[in-house]
């Protein structure tokens, strides 16, 4: 018992940067060499699935890009999941971004999913500018932007994202203001983002949203699930895995799924054996 | 592979790379992939808000092509109307950029009140309306609806519902400071403890799940670069860094972390 109780005293104090290399390679070693593990979906990816389902066809919608390249590998595969399920349902893409750096994800997204000569409209598209989508840009400004966009959209885009004017923009006619939108759909990183989004566009203006979050942000989005404030919720890595299988095409995120479980425990047996030590160094304490 | 793409998977793989090695202990290649961020960052944000948002939408309303300025040379085309009205914010940002001279300093309070101000209208109906009231609302349930299973893990029933209720009263009672916390009403408030502390570890859970995913993005991207279509970027930056960083270390000595 003695040895055994050394031993967890060892392991709970080995040196931070083994715990880092564990870490490391139980990321690393699932990356390279793929391991497929099964994926659950959650109620509130199920919920975000039907709540995209039930857009009636060939409607008009807002997509917001409000994430930069540091979130890129938890927001972006839903993302590009958010835009196929979309143009599968034959629906206008209208893409804004509250992040400067968002402009270049949706370029990324666009880009993944277009194949103008062999598209198997199920992961990728023959879409065109204009017809299918149009880019309208990212706009400094966080909330005032959104609070413009549900009050009047051509007083926060004059132009587009490639400088034309959006008055001569044949798909924008008949757009005014964020009620003429079916559905928004936000991936949010952070500020300016999804609760942005609730409160000064979903909110107010009672057009039907959901969003995709980082993990982090999950446990103070959920409660607008509950609410009906959005329809479903991506929750991170995770969620995106969960929704490209209810898409059927498995991507990024899915592969993923196992070097996040393998992490995962490495992170679960490091806290298991640092609360031992220090329940049985504390009983030692007390001892002599 | 193009040059450009070959160079940025150097260069990416480099500034990740750097950053990784903080893990070892600080050194030069974590402060240069630092200060580049920061440095890339702040540039960035700063150019692409005067061209989006500042030259489009502040100039194009003060001066529109054949507006009441065009006298002055200035006239860019934006589908405005001239609106002296935006003399006012070009006006509040001037004062704010003169600040850096110590006797204008003063100037900047006036477009930091004004900010303030309209930051605070803004945001309080919108708090009020989505985070309080839809929230109150929401929590209120009809605890014993008869409609409802008496139990369910994913959805709506009469067990979830009582725990809803008891959870939003104990937490909320908690942070009632006007009596003191003994007796029932406090075993009521520590109840309302263990809530907290569940959301708080469902919060840390969330936050190691974002961060591996991150990790997870990161290596997809040096595993990627790694490939013969790059140079080998991954492989040729990480032998450059562990070879110099076990020199700089040697060198150094005296700055090893015990």
């Amino acid at each position: 018992m003695k040895f055994l109780e050394d031993l967890i005293l060892k392991l709970g104090a080995v040196d931070r940067r083994v715990i880092f290399v564990l870490i490391g390679l139980a990321v690393l070693i699932p990356l390279l060499t793929p391991i497929s593990l099964p994926v659950r979906e959650t109620p509130t990816t199920v919920k975000f699935y039907d709540g995209i389902e039930d857009i009636p066809k060939n409607s008009k919608v807002l997509v917001s890009f409000d994430y930069g390249p540091s979130t890129r590998p938890e927001i972006h595969p839903m993302n590009v999941g958010v835009l196929r399920h979309m143009l599968r349902n034959g629906h206008q893409i209208y893409i804004s971004c509250l992040w400067p750096d968002g402009i270049y994800m949706a370029l990324d997204a666009l880009e993944e999913i277009t194949d103008e000569d062999n598209p198997d409209n199920v992961s990728t598209f023959d879409i065109k500018e204009y017809e299918d989508y149009i880019l309208l840009g990212y706009r400094p400004g966080a909330e005032a932007v959104i609070k413009g966009l549900a009050s009047d959209l051509r007083k926060v885009y004059t132009v587009d994202a490639n400088g034309n004017f959006i008055d001569d923009i044949e798909m924008m006619d008949g757009i005014k203001n964020l009620n003429d939108f079916a559905y928004i759909y936000s991936g949010s990183a952070g500020y300016p983002g999804t609760f942005e989004w609730v409160k000064y566009g979903g909110d107010p203006t009672g057009v039907p949203m959901s969003s995709g979050t980082t993990s982090v942000q999950v446990n103070e989005v959920i409660p607008y699930v509950q609410t009906g404030q959005l329809i479903g919720l991506l929750a991170g890595m995770p969620g995106a895995a969960e929704y490209e299988k209810l898409i059927n095409v498995p991507g990024i995120a899915i592969q993923g799924m196992a070097a996040q479980s393998f992490a995962h425990i490495v992170i679960v047996v490091f806290i298991v054996f640092g609360n031992l030590a220090f329940f049985i160094k504390q009983r030692r304490d007390r001892k002599y | 592979m193009s040059f450009s793409a070959i160079l940025g998977a150097w260069i990416a793989a480099f500034l990740t790379l750097g950053i990784f090695s903080y893990l070892y202990r600080d050194n030069p290649f974590y402060k240069i992939a630092e200060h580049v961020f920061v440095g890339v960052s702040a540039a960035y944000v700063a150019a692409i808000s005067f061209w989006t948002q500042i030259y489009p939408n502040l100039f194009g309303r003060l001066f529109p092509k054949d507006g009441p300025l065009a006298f002055t040379g200035l006239e860019f085309d934006f589908n405005h109307e001239f609106n002296i009205l935006y003399l006012f914010p070009l006006l509040l940002g001037v004062m704010m950029l003169v600040s850096v001279f110590q006797k204008f300093n003063w100037m900047a309070r006036w477009g930091i009140a004004y900010t303030v101000a309209i930051a605070a209208g803004l945001k309080a109906f919108g708090y009020l309306n989505s985070n309080v009231l839809n929230q109150v609302k929401a929590s209120s349930v009809d605890i014993f609806s008869g409609s409802l299973p008496l139990f369910s893990l994913g959805g709506d029933s009469i067990f979830n519902n009582i725990v809803l209720v008891i959870g939003t009263l104990s937490a909320l009672m908690y942070f009632y400071f006007s009596k003191e916390q003994t007796g029932n009403f406090g075993r009521f408030t520590r109840l309302g403890i263990y809530f907290l502390m569940v959301s708080f570890g469902a919060s840390f859970g969330f936050a190691v799940m974002g961060r591996i995913s991150l990790l997870v993005g990161r290596f997809n991207d040096l595993i990627e670069y790694s490939s013969a279509d790059y140079n080998y970027a991954t492989l040729g930056v990480l032998v450059f860094i562990i070879v110099t960083l076990g020199f700089w270390s040697f060198q150094n000595p005296e700055r090893k972390e015990n």
